[in-house]
């Protein structure tokens, strides 16, 4: 009998185990395949290891307006996977050291949730008085004619690829669609994104959407497109009610992620759309039963997941704890990067919140101009409350933006005030002053 | 010759009254009896008239200070008239020398009591609602709900550190929630939905800011000031600090029906056509209470004190809101002169013209929500009391009549009692015993 059981190694499992381990508690994680989960495996860690390596190169072919002249720089993308499968087996190594120093019991299998607060795995039993689900998503591929095709990925088969093609085509706009084609263009490889809405990256605000498209040069963008068919190179979709064709060698299939709920439906979990439901405690319908992360379809991002864990675990210890969602932050990798955290001015108008913003161009923060040039897109844009001035939002694009968000979210969490804002020191030369300089930046009334 | 108006006394127990708003300015003219302002004891909210005629000079307090009973409020005199030779601070009859340290039981003097007479210290425990201007300060500023401190100043007061107690088990506030809280008057959660259990400005009210911008606008804002602030915050400590749940029961009303039926038709020159369903109720309540001495009692947590007096709080509904008046010493009136002491009460009420001593001293208090359809409710205890009654409409029931069913009259009843100071079946047994005088109402009046 253990304390808690957890399903899936992610994010959301690993550090639930490796808190609840802390905690005292006696733990058993479950994972069928890799210990980090999509996270460490199949996506933010691999992703960001080779998307590094492409930013490398296409920064030192860019490199001569900023006294450097690097000549016959070349891309070797054997070399770049190879450093990205080290990066993941360190990584992953660390995750096995964290379960063992935190005395956590780590089974290697696939787990069927029982009656009774039960697992099977393997055929054996294994009792908790606390289940923790965090099985995560899978890539979802739309059926349209030919997408089972050879030459068709997902995020999981194109990190294995072994040779760099002539060009891509990338359907879908959202985070890791973007990303990839970010690594691709990067490489001067021709990119296409055929995109179902009218603008890339749902949670982004929609100027900094329209910049990052700008920016990416070497990517053609097709927005309101809705894939048809795929015939072997060719690609066929609908625009503006005609069909239009590209050619393109791979195709990365990028719609989205489901959440992995198969074998979960005739356990008596409230599952709604695919999604298992569950309150601010992370607690299903099923006394002592959690699930956290994508499995939940709230807020499907690692960092998330692994704030949902620690939820879950306070909940079972019995310290106070809720998960609140206000103030996720969020970052995407791509050149230039862009991150975000709190309300968009969109969102705030959706739903009828008086607020005003104020934008920055970011070429005038020092650090960034010695960096970047002083052409290089950069934005950073605060959402305040108009009566309150409670700050709601930070939305930046440019440079290293994913750094910088992680300041916002504490901004907003602890519902600071443009006024407090103004207070605060921040480091010079730093691209991080542009938060502030957009706060000083809001009108007073 | 400029004159002073004088916060009046309002009661023997009553040493302060708060001013809760001015209803006439410096420079207006006033005569003799015009109401210049209301105050609230900690019982109820009174007009104060004026008892001297002239133009306002000065008006000495502002809304919300607590001003001594027989401390000059006002200065009345000539225009331009100067005053500076006034003395305000001294009155020719010092409150200190009525101070008692009764503040929220007053019981007439011949009121017999068991087992032992109240002592000074169990009084001293009621919260008199009265507040240092420190302690009020400082509850503001963090948002405490000050009627939930608990007073160890003299008398009961809350003083500073009755609030520093309290807000030591509060969560930290955002200073935006903090900025609400004293804009909205709102009162914030011990804990709030921020992170670390931080109270947010969301969490200060219900109603959410984003979504529900449209409703905001159509709303209306009611100040909690006068009596409903007493009755809130009375009921609020009624349920915060007794054991009270509800007993239901009915009562065969034929006979009821039919003797009040025959006193309305009755002749006028015997004075009993005004009498009422809810006097002849009350009447059999009273009767029934002198041989439950249990249940005619109040509870003072260290010791209960039983009355043989009946001391009745007859809840009245008026235009001001919820007000007891209570009837005293009735156990042993007739049902002429109960009728005639309950309507005189009532009019006093409707012209409010009564005292803040009618409105308190009760020993068993009735409820009626009948006439408006009610079958059956959860009267809330008027602590000490330990019981209320509440009195339902009057429903058909079938009963059993030789081998035939036949359908008769009932009145609705509920008990509420609390059960620190007694156990369910003595409460059952007197509701059962009103069930059968209620009854026999015929025969208890011929007692």
């Amino acid at each position: 009998m253990y304390d808690i059981i957890i399903i899936g190694a992610g994010p959301g499992g690993y550090v639930a185990a490796e808190r609840a381990g802390k905690l005292g508690k006696s733990v058993l994680i479950v994972e069928k395949e890799y210990l980090g989960g999509v996270c460490l495996n199949r996506g933010c860690i691999p992703t960001k290891t080779l998307l590094n390596s492409t930013k490398l190169y296409k920064q030192a072919r860019n490199s001569a307006p900023y006294g450097v002249h690097a000549g016959n720089v070349s891309f070797d993308w054997e070399e770049a996977m190879s450093w990205k499968n080290e990066v993941v087996e360190t990584q992953r190594k660390g995750v096995s050291f964290l379960m063992k120093e935190n005395n956590v019991d780590v089974l290697n299998g696939i787990a069927d949730l029982l009656e009774g607060k039960r697992i099977s795995v393997d055929g054996k039993i294994y009792e908790g008085e606390n289940i923790i689900i965090s099985t995560g998503s899978s890539n979802f591929i739309p059926s349209v004619p030919g997408s089972k095709g050879a030459n068709i990925l997902t995020s999981d088969e194109i990190l294995d690829l072994e040779k760099l093609p002539k060009s891509i085509a990338v359907i879908g706009g959202g985070v890791i669609g973007m990303e990839f084609a970010s690594l691709f263009s990067n490489l001067g490889i021709k990119v296409d994104v055929i995109e179902m809405m009218d603008e890339i990256i749902p949670m982004m605000d929609k100027d900094h959407a329209r910049v990052m498209r700008r920016e990416m040069k070497g990517v053609d963008f097709h927005l309101s497109s809705q894939l048809l068919k795929i015939e072997g190179k060719k690609l066929t979709y609908l625009f503006n009610e005609k069909e239009e064709s590209l050619e393109a060698e791979l195709v990365l299939m990028a719609v989205g992620r489901r959440p992995n709920t198969a074998g979960l439906e005739n356990t008596g979990l409230d599952i709604n759309k695919g999604k298992i439901v569950v309150n601010e405690k992370m607690q299903t319908n099923l006394p002592g039963i959690y699930a956290v992360g994508d499995v939940t379809g709230l807020s499907m991002l690692a960092h998330s997941a692994s704030r949902m864990g620690e939820v879950a675990v306070n909940n079972i210890c019995g310290i106070q704890d809720r998960m609140r969602y206000n103030a996720v932050p969020w970052a995407v990798y791509t050149s230039p990067e862009a991150a975000g955290c709190g309300m968009t001015e969109s969102e705030a108008f959706a739903v009828g919140r008086k607020v005003k913003t104020a934008s920055v161009l970011m070429k005038h923060n020092g650090r960034f101009m010695a960096e970047h040039g002083k052409t290089a897109a950069g934005i950073c844009k605060v959402v305040v409350d108009k009566e309150t001035e409670v700050l709601l939002g930070v939305h930046l694009i440019g440079g290293i933006s994913s750094e910088l968000v992680a300041g916002a979210a504490a901004m907003i969490e602890s519902e600071l005030r443009v006024n407090e804002i103004k207070q605060i020191i921040f480091p010079h030369p730093s691209l991080s002053e542009v938060i502030r300089d957009a706060v000083w930046a809001i009108k007073e009334e | 010759m400029a004159d002073q108006i004088l916060m009046p006394k309002l009661g023997n127990s009553v040493e302060e009254c708060l001013i809760t708003e001015w209803l006439k300015n410096e420079g207006d003219t006033i005569t003799v009896g015009e109401v210049i302002c209301t105050v609230e004891t900690d019982k109820a909210a009174v007009d104060v008239e004026a008892s001297a005629a002239g133009v306002i000079l000065k008006i000495l307090y502002p809304v919300g200070e607590e001003v001594p009973v027989l401390k000059p409020i006002v200065i009345v005199g000539e225009p331009g008239e100067d005053i500076s030779h006034v003395d305000t601070s001294v009155t020719d009859d010092a409150p200190s020398k009525t101070k008692t340290d009764s503040v929220n039981i007053s019981i007439p003097g011949d009121t017999l009591l068991k087992p032992v007479s109240v002592s000074e210290t169990t009084i001293k425990n009621t919260n008199t609602g009265f507040s240092s201007p420190r302690a009020r300060n400082l509850a503001s500023a963090e948002g405490i709900d000050i009627s939930t401190a608990s007073g160890t100043g003299p008398s009961g007061r809350i003083i500073e550190r009755d609030i520093l107690k309290l807000s030591s088990g509060y969560a930290p506030a955002s200073a935006a929630a903090i900025d609400k809280m004293l804009g909205s008057g709102g009162v914030r959660p011990a804990v709030g939905s921020g992170i670390g259990g931080r109270v947010l400005s969301s969490d200060i009210t219900s109603v959410s800011m984003g979504s529900n911008v449209a409703s905001i606008a159509e709303t209306r804002e009611v100040p909690v000031k006068g009596i409903r602030k007493i009755i809130s915050d009375l009921m609020l400590k009624s349920l915060n600090t007794s054991a009270q749940l509800t007993l239901n029961s009915s009562a065969n009303a034929e006979n009821l029906l039919r003797l009040r039926k025959r006193l309305k038709n009755s002749s006028e020159s015997l004075g009993l056509n005004r009498i009422s369903v809810n006097d002849l109720v009350m009447f059999a309540v009273v009767r029934t209470l002198k041989d439950y001495p249990e249940v005619n009692a109040h509870f003072l947590g260290d010791k209960i004190i039983q009355y043989e007096n009946v001391n009745l709080g007859i809840a009245v509904d008026t235009e001001r809101g919820l007000m007891v008046p209570v009837v005293k010493n009735v156990q042993n009136l007739s049902l002429k002169d109960f009728a005639s002491g309950n309507r005189a009460v009532y009019d006093r009420i409707n012209s409010n013209t009564i005292l803040p001593d009618e409105l308190t001293g009760a020993t068993f208090t009735v409820t009626n929500l009948g006439g408006l359809g009610i079958e059956s409710f959860t009267p809330v205890l008027n602590i000490p009391e330990v019981a209320i009654l509440g009195v339902n409409n009057i429903q058909l029931k079938p009963v059993k009549k030789d081998d035939e069913v036949v359908f008769e009259s009932f009145i609705g009843l509920s008990l509420t009692f609390n059960h620190q100071a007694m156990d369910g079946a003595p409460a059952a047994r007197y509701l059962q015993s009103l069930s059968h005088n209620i009854k026999d109402i015929d025969l208890l009046i011929a007692i």
